[in-house]
């Protein structure tokens, strides 16, 4: 709230498992309209980090604000229906169900609960969204298909697609490149700047060099803590930073 | 089974033409009904359509089955706590005179409701086989309760049930004949079946589906899955219930048999058998398995053997049931949970 233009704010975020800080004391936060990453070696915390933020667990201790509003242990359907909206590391999708359907399902969120009992076709705005978004992610083709039998690359843009549907105004993206093919990767981080025009992007990510790119800011994790943050050019010369990730990378 | 680790499928199947099977399956159901019911009535038959009638009863109890285990991916071992306390509500009041025809059945729904919203709060809030568990034994305690509540009629149950004539405004359906409870058995089974199946297709019913399919995506979809999981409980319930009470008015009596867990399994054997996740099919199983048990019972009293047998070989052979030999290719709802489990 000091901040009116930052859509999330994270205070003092910590949580334990066991013994395991697995994120501990970290702060930073989102300006509305930018894409920010976060960045880190692996155990870094940045998968936790986004659990703690969407609500998937709750933290020990410390804050999220979502737009102004305290969403600290709201549970995730809320904190989805407050706006934010996620992609998975591991494709989590409804495998055995078609590809329309998955989208179909996340842009039925939009619908007020009065028209839960309409039929589906009935659903304009929901059945629109869903061709809107088969067309972006090239996917139109494959609409019939279960969303099991699409190939890897496939996967995953319907993964994004889906995370899109509900329009979410902050969109947390969880290694969207994992495991693609480099003109796939290209492609995608194509699609995350055009993303980034409409919406906020919250992104964990492994290429250093796709982050760099596209990142209005950096935030650095390395052992669970905030070790650095900034501009991506900033970020890249902190000596902290080179030697607990980049150097070694 | 996980599709997501099998080969791509090179021809995606049109989804209009996989439905036509099936759809052909809900057409053929009511014609072999009324050419039964014309057969039987030329005949003056009264056996085999007692017999058919009560199939379709059950057929009901699975259709409540079938929405939980096929739409929403839970299994209830106790269904038929629903299905005993509809015909105990119904039996009950038909006995005393209180209500009639529609009485009953209002009744039963309206016990049925609030007993499922408590029971669901304590059973949904369960997962996987926690769950099971517990449909298993509030099914076991209603039974037990029953059987010793002299009131209830304990373990004799209740008899005496009055032959009941069904008022619908421009026409009456005497339940005393056979021919007239039956088409009125086939009319309400097509109608539970025709709204269940619209209520399938509804954005709340693709929900369901959804939450069997992958209950921890739909949380950050921003549905939360307990609220729509107890709403599919509580309709199973009163499906359940509904043809529950339809059972006193077909045989004129209720005992504690009716709540016990074997009713429960049967139900579900009836779904796998018909074809889990596709509602047509198991009104289909309900019918082969009555007539099944029929045929060989009157040839050996250990046709529960043979039944077992046969079921294990179904499971075997065709998995998604006799609904499953209509479709041409693996379709979402109609995912096989027999498969997966």
């Amino acid at each position: 709230m000091n901040a009116p233009a930052a859509i999330l704010e994270v205070e003092n975020l910590r949580v334990s498992f066991g013994g395991l800080k697995a994120v501990n004391d970290v702060s930073f936060s989102v300006q509305r309209g930018s894409v920010t990453s976060v960045i880190g070696p692996n155990g870094a915390g940045k998968s936790t980090l986004f659990n703690l933020i969407c609500g998937a667990i709750a933290p020990d201790h410390g804050r999220v604000r979502l737009k102004g509003n305290d969403v600290t242990g709201w549970p995730p359907n809320r904190i989805a229906r407050a706006g934010l909206a996620r992609s998975f590391q591991i494709t989590n999708l409804f495998f055995d169900l078609p590809v329309e359907e998955n989208l179909r399902l996340a842009a039925q969120a939009l619908e007020p609960s009065g028209k839960l009992l309409r039929p589906k076709r009935h659903s304009q705005r929901a059945n629109a969204k869903v061709r809107e978004l088969l067309e972006r992610f090239e996917l139109s083709h494959k609409a019939g298909e279960l969303a099991g039998y699409l190939s890897h690359g496939e996967q995953r843009r319907l993964e994004i697609a889906v995370a899109l549907a509900g329009e979410p105004e902050l969109l947390l993206l969880d290694e969207p490149t994992q495991g693609m093919s480099h003109g796939d990767t290209a492609d995608t981080s194509r699609m995350i700047r055009e993303l980034a025009r409409d919406i906020t992007v919250l992104l964990i990510e492994h290429d250093i060099e796709l982050v760099m790119g596209l990142s209005h800011w950096v935030v650095v994790m390395h052992q669970g803590q905030k070790l650095s943050e900034g501009p991506p050019e900033q970020v890249r010369a902190d000596p902290a930073v080179r030697k607990a990730y980049l150097g070694e990378a | 089974m996980h599709p997501a680790n099998t080969v791509v499928s090179p021809a995606a199947p049109a989804p209009a033409r996989r439905r036509l099977g099936v759809q052909h399956l809900v057409i053929a159901f009511p014609v072999l009904s009324l050419t039964f019911a014309s057969i039987g009535a030329v005949l003056g038959e009264t056996f085999y359509l007692r017999l058919a009638t009560e199939a379709l009863i059950l057929a009901g109890l699975a259709l409540s089955v079938d929405i939980l285990l096929g739409y929403t991916g839970l299994l209830s071992l106790g269904q038929a706590l629903y299905f005993g306390l509809g015909a105990y509500t119904a039996a009950y009041l038909l006995g005393q005179g209180a209500v009639g025809f529609w009485g009953a059945l209002l009744s039963s729904l309206a016990l049925a409701t609030p007993v499922a919203l408590l029971a669901g709060l304590v059973a949904i809030r369960s997962k996987g086989v926690y769950f099971i568990l517990i449909t298993f034994g509030l099914a076991q305690v209603a039974a037990k309760t029953i059987y010793n509540t002299r009131e209830l009629g304990g373990s004799d149950g209740l008899v005496g049930v009055p032959v009941l004539q069904a008022d619908f405004g421009l026409f009456r359906v005497d339940l005393g004949s056979p021919v007239e409870f039956f088409l009125l058995m086939l009319a309400l089974i097509m109608g539970l079946y025709l709204g269940l199946n619209y209520l399938m297709h509804t954005p709340f019913g693709r929900t369901l589906v959804a939450i069997r399919s992958n209950e921890h995506r739909v949380r950050f979809l921003g549905f939360d899955p307990w609220r729509y999981k107890l709403a599919a409980y509580a309709v199973a319930a009163n499906v359940a219930a509904l043809s529950g009470a339809m059972y006193p008015m077909l045989r004129g009596f209720v005992s504690p048999e009716l709540l016990y867990f074997k009713m429960s399994a049967d139900a579900v054997i009836t779904v796998i058998f018909g074809g889990v996740g596709t509602l047509i099919g198991p009104i289909y199983g309900s019918v082969a398995l009555v007539g099944l048990r029929t045929v060989l019972g009157s040839w050996t009293e250990h046709y529960h053997m043979i039944i077992g047998a046969l079921f294990m070989l179904a499971v075997i052979f065709m998995p998604r049931g006799i609904a499953g030999l209509f479709e041409r290719k693996e379709s979402g709802p109609a995912q096989d949970e027999a498969e997966r489990t």
